[in-house]
């Protein structure tokens, strides 16, 4: 190829655009973090307890069911799968408590301790974007995560040798983990990227997690307490309005829990048998369709964690005042 | 030579105090240029700022051309910058810490061993390729720390005090670094207390004081604005009058003093001011041969950077 003097000139080598995987591969802060984290015996001791915990509620489950059934379990069909959904939501539960308590633990600290150790203002001088920093944190510590899920779906796959739970009952169960595993790592992320020390960003990240897994749960139930009163007397059209707000404003809360979600999903799968919507009669009128609260809680969840993420990288790209 | 490190107007506030004021400064393509000052002068914040980790408040850095404020990446892959603490990764061998910078440089993975092995080489850690980086010595990890510099090939080092901390042989190594750096063709820009550091290896010095820079040039401009007399020391083995006559009629010669006159062994000790320069000097010495003095000894107080100092500072914290 010549330019228009005639003089060849070069072509210029067309280079691909890295794939979205290569992209996670080449992330120095990925790998960087990868290795510490591998290194040594501590992922693998974490591991081993975390399975053998995992295990240990497995084991004490079916224990309590062989000792409170009057038949052999392996008899009944009905004890059998009232196993089969023990077991799987007892190990999901433990899961999702793993994920309230080790994603903050791992990434309540991720800039923070940047900070702290003096690389911080290091690798701000170097050419690594600041978006590149922040997913690398999020997707090293969201790895380790998935690991630790992922070494648990053998003692998920037990439910299945006692009956009871079906195939979207786990990928809902999983989609809630991966889902609630990407925002709690994001909160944590968040926290860390404006606080110069780890412990404000962790007791934060802990206190967002206790809350939202806990404390709303507890304010539902309080509230449906406080106002249980209201739906025994006559229906009045304040009463009715009382009653909307109320569901409205409980379901919204659902969807917003993990657990709630968890929970509501399986009893509009045993009630309607669709994973999709529901029917709900209020006590006092109305007939409404809603949505599987799995499927707003996906959608929550992840714009949330791209908000604090996004957050979070305006936060580390800011030049000190 | 071009100014590589363009200062201007650059001016530092945090909250009502003043941190930097006023400062323009130019640092020539390959030199080595010390940037000195007490505690809170502001070289930390106009170093920060170079480094594009501090926004000023007024003014503006070029380097290489680039403006910290309009292309802080160009900026970044100009320079390599070395800060006064060295920030520890744990459970990281020496030569996975440079892998790390190098690709946080983006230098590809196929590139990256080859140009570990000769950094490590060249700061004389080769040795050490697979020892935690923790265990290292202070001083190796400066030398670390500038290989770390050094990754992506930069034009310009900014150390800001490299030698702070070391024992005397490692600041003897560091400065031996630096100057083969700067024969390599790099500019060095380092801030330092340690004025005999300065004085050994600085093309360029910039003092600074409170936020104002108070005096800058070459050593030898410096000295020559600063501290424009310097003292000399004669001794003769005879003729200490004619000595004195003689000096007396040199232009740039003041104060001859005759300290002992002569002695038992009729040696004369004499000192007299003098404001010329070097080459000056040594025409001093040959006239004084020339006309039959018997010189035993002729010492010039060197005017080190110690007198510059204390004459360009007035002791003043920002």
């Amino acid at each position: 190829m010549t330019d228009i003097t005639g003089t060849p000139v070069l072509e210029e080598k067309r280079t691909a655009k890295p794939s979205l995987w290569q992209r996670i591969a080449q992330n120095p802060v990925v790998l960087k973090e990868l290795r510490g984290r591998m290194r040594g015996g501590r992922a693998f001791i974490l591991l081993t307890i975390y399975l053998i915990l995992a295990s240990a509620v497995v084991a004490l489950v079916f224990l309590g069911f062989y000792a409170s059934s009057t038949n052999n379990v392996y008899s009944s069909a009905n004890v059998r799968q009232a196993l089969g959904k023990t077991v799987f939501f007892s190990v999901a539960g433990m899961e999702l408590l793993m994920i309230c308590f080790i994603a903050p633990a791992l990434t309540a600290g991720a800039i923070s301790s940047e900070r702290e150790r003096q690389t911080y203002d290091l690798l701000r001088t170097t050419l690594l974007s600041a978006r590149s920093l922040v997913f690398g944190k999020l997707i090293s510590s969201l790895s380790f995560l998935w690991l630790l899920l992922f070494a648990a779906v053998p003692l998920l796959s037990l439910a299945y040798l006692f009956g009871g739970i079906a195939i979207e009952e786990v990928f809902i169960a999983l989609l809630i983990l991966f889902v609630s595993s990407i925002f709690f790592s994001a909160v944590g992320i968040f926290y860390s990227s404006f606080m110069r020390r780890t412990l404000a960003p962790t007791v934060l990240a802990y206190a967002t997690a206790i809350i939202i897994v806990f404390g709303i749960p507890i304010l539902i139930l309080m509230t449906l307490g406080l106002f249980s009163n209201a739906f025994a007397y006559p229906n009045t059209p304040y009463n009715r309005v009382l009653e909307l707000v109320m569901f409205a404003g409980g379901w919204l809360l659902i969807t917003v829990n993990p657990l709630g979600t968890g929970l509501v999903t399986e009893l509009v799968l045993m009630n309607n048998q669709s994973i999709f919507y529901t029917n709900i009669s209020l006590p006092n009128g109305g007939n409404f369709l809603v949505i599987s609260p799995w499927m707003p809680f996906t959608v929550f969840y992840l714009v949330f964690s791209v908000i604090l993420v996004v957050l979070s990288v305006h936060f580390v790209r800011r030049v000190e005042q | 030579m071009s100014a590589i490190i363009e200062i201007k107007e650059l001016t530092k506030y945090y909250g009502s105090r003043k941190a930097v004021a006023n400062l323009d400064l130019t640092v020539e393509e390959g030199e080595i240029f010390g940037f000195v000052g007490p505690n809170g002068a502001g070289k930390t914040s106009t170093i920060r700022i170079m480094a594009t980790l501090l926004q000023s408040s007024k003014g503006d850095i070029l380097v290489a051309g680039n403006s910290v404020r309009t292309n802080p990446r160009g900026v970044r892959s100009a320079i390599g910058y070395m800060p006064d603490y060295f920030g520890v990764y744990n459970d990281m061998l020496v030569w996975e810490y440079l892998d790390f910078f190098a690709a946080c440089y983006k230098i590809p993975p196929s590139a990256r061993s080859g140009l570990i092995n000769d950094l490590l080489e060249l700061v004389d850690l080769g040795h050490r390729k697979d020892d935690p980086v923790e265990g290292l010595s202070r001083g190796m990890k400066q030398r670390l720390s500038i290989a770390r510099t050094l990754i992506h090939d930069p034009q310009v080092l900014i150390l800001d005090e490299p030698a702070s901390g070391l024992d005397p042989r490692a600041r003897v190594e560091i400065r031996g670094l630096m100057v083969q750096l700067s024969e390599m063709g790099k500019t060095i820009f380092f801030s330092t207390h340690i004025l005999a550091d300065v004085a050994e290896i600085c093309n360029s010095v910039g003092i600074i004081e409170a936020g104002e820079l108070v005096a800058s040039g070459s050593l030898e401009e410096l000295q020559k604005v600063l501290v424009p007399q310097q003292e000399i020391q004669l001794t003769l083995l005879s003729k200490g009058e004619e000595a004195e006559a003689l000096l007396k009629a040199m232009p740039g010669v003041s104060e001859v003093q005759v300290l002992n006159g002569n002695n038992a062994e009729g040696r004369v000790r004499l000192t007299f001011g003098f404001s010329g320069d070097d080459s000056a000097i040594s025409g001093i010495l040959a006239a004084l041969v020339g006309a039959g003095i018997p010189v035993l000894h002729f010492n010039s107080d060197t005017r080190d950077m110690e007198e510059v100092f204390m004459r360009a500072t007035k002791g003043l914290v920002s």
